[in-house]
């Protein structure tokens, strides 16, 4: 299977920058994207629908990790997945230039997180993603058994479209 | 020097970008043919060509690379297509569905523009929601003869460029209920319209600009709706009004929760491979036919 991350270049920008902003005790801020999926032949397209920011006040002070959220901005993450029938990705900036990769915190956190959404949403596929500020690298997570294959192509649609080979 | 070296101005990687692109043109006819022959000159590499039909003797005064031989063996008009692209890029990616595109929709997904030449709106209309469900730009060329009695007739034309997200051809007054309705009216008696070739070359020219704009843009910031006029009698191309109108416009009509499918599930879904299409081998009668042809008079 391959898959195919497709995100609005308006949209991902507006991402980046809500990213951007400063957090009063954590050292960096997350979001979540809901996206709607759909096959073309052996093609999972994985395509994004709109992002939710985490609120202020759902971080924890954690000083050993980027960012720490509660478990309420889970579950509200979790709620949108099952109300809008969507696949949901936790996204985060590393910032730079070029292809990013997790970090071994982020390995660690998505592993734990991320089937959370499958147990509320188990027709979708969900995920993590990490953002540079010309690129993204990702993982989907199809069920709670299965291995986690890496999203191996992104479009940012706009104008131009920008298409990179992740993995 | 490569044979692209004179559009070198749209940009240091813009023959990887175009040879990377995957286009899908729905409608090889009159509109389509112009557009697909202009792709393959500036170094496409991917091509979705759709049309049901075979060339008839009615569509050589507009079908590009349609030739009399080719309606004496009833060639589908993507068959016409592949030969015309073979003829600039021999190692295309080409996928020729003759059939309607709604059977086609797996490898029209995959696509990074989608070229529209469909007649009738409601056609238009599909083929705008299956390119945005799928966050695929979609463009669209028409055109009409009208009918003006003592003042004899108006050509006339459009070239819409739909980005997911941002207006549609309903929020520019293009498709409206109305039109639908008249034209569900007409359904099976329209008969033949008027098509001649020098109109659909100037709105297939007018896409491949746009098409071209939304791979490798060749100056800052072109605008991401575009809604031009065409007017065959005057001999101008000209921006709608609502183009300007609509410049920060949010698409109520297809909201960004309608992307993808619906009913998807992943416990239900079953991935394959495209299936390779089969040779199709010549028949004699055609190679005879080529033979003949070939021969100088």
């Amino acid at each position: 299977m391959n898959i195919r991350f497709k995100i609005m270049s308006a949209l991902v920008t507006a991402i980046r920058r809500d990213l951007q902003r400063p957090h009063l005790v954590a050292h960096e801020r997350v979001g979540f994207i809901s996206a709607g999926l759909a096959s073309a032949h052996d093609n999972l397209l994985i395509l994004a629908r709109a992002y939710r920011p985490v609120p202020d006040h759902q971080y924890l002070r954690d000083s050993s990790v980027g960012a720490m959220i509660s478990a309420e901005a889970i579950r509200a993450a979790r709620q949108w997945a099952m109300d809008d029938r969507a696949a949901i990705f936790h996204v985060h900036s590393h910032g730079g230039r070029g292809i990013p990769r997790f970090s071994g915190i982020d390995v660690r956190e998505n592993a734990k997180f991320v089937p959370n959404f499958i147990s509320v949403a188990p027709h979708a596929v969900h995920g993590a993603i990490v953002l540079s500020e010309t690129a993204a690298y990702g993982q989907v997570w199809l069920d709670g058994t299965s291995a986690q294959p890496f999203i191996a192509t992104f479009s940012e649609v706009g104008i131009p479209i920008r298409t990179w080979r992740a993995a | 020097m490569s044979r692209l070296d004179r559009q070198s101005f749209l940009g240091p990687n813009s023959d990887a970008i175009l040879a990377d692109a995957t286009i899908g043109f729905v409608g090889a006819g009159g509109g389509g043919s112009h557009a697909i022959q202009q792709s393959a000159h500036m170094g496409i590499g991917g091509y979705v060509n759709v049309d049901p039909d075979v060339i008839e003797d009615t569509n050589t005064n507009r079908l590009v690379g349609g030739t009399l031989a080719d309606v004496v063996v009833s060639l589908p008009k993507v068959k016409i297509a592949e030969r015309l692209i073979r003829g600039l890029q021999p190692h295309a990616r080409i996928i020729s569905v003759q059939d309607d595109w709604r059977a086609a929709v797996d490898d029209l997904k995959l696509c990074d523009v989608i070229v529209g030449a469909v007649d009738g709106f409601r056609e238009r209309e599909e083929l705008e929601r299956f390119s945005r469900r799928h966050l695929i730009p979609y463009i669209d060329i028409g055109m009409d003869v009208h009918d003006l009695g003592k003042n004899g007739f108006l050509v006339s034309g459009q070239v819409i460029l739909s980005m997911p997200a941002g207006p549609c051809m309903r929020c520019c007054g293009f498709i409206t209920d109305e039109r639908l309705a008249q034209e569900a009216k007409r359904y099976g008696a329209a008969g033949s319209r008027p098509q001649v070739v020098w109109s659909n070359g100037v709105l297939a020219s007018t896409a491949i600009g746009l098409m071209t704009q939304v791979l490798t843009p060749w100056y800052p910031d072109p605008p991401s709706f575009v809604f031009l006029d065409y007017d065959g009698n005057k001999g101008t191309v000209t921006p709608n009004p609502r183009m300007e109108l609509l410049k920060n416009h949010v698409c109520p009509h297809h909201p960004a929760d309608e992307t993808g499918n619906p009913l998807f599930d992943i416990r239900k879904q079953r991935f394959a491979a495209r299936p390779k299409a089969k040779a199709e081998p010549m028949s004699w009668w055609r190679r005879a036919w080529n033979w003949l042809s070939a021969r100088p008079a």
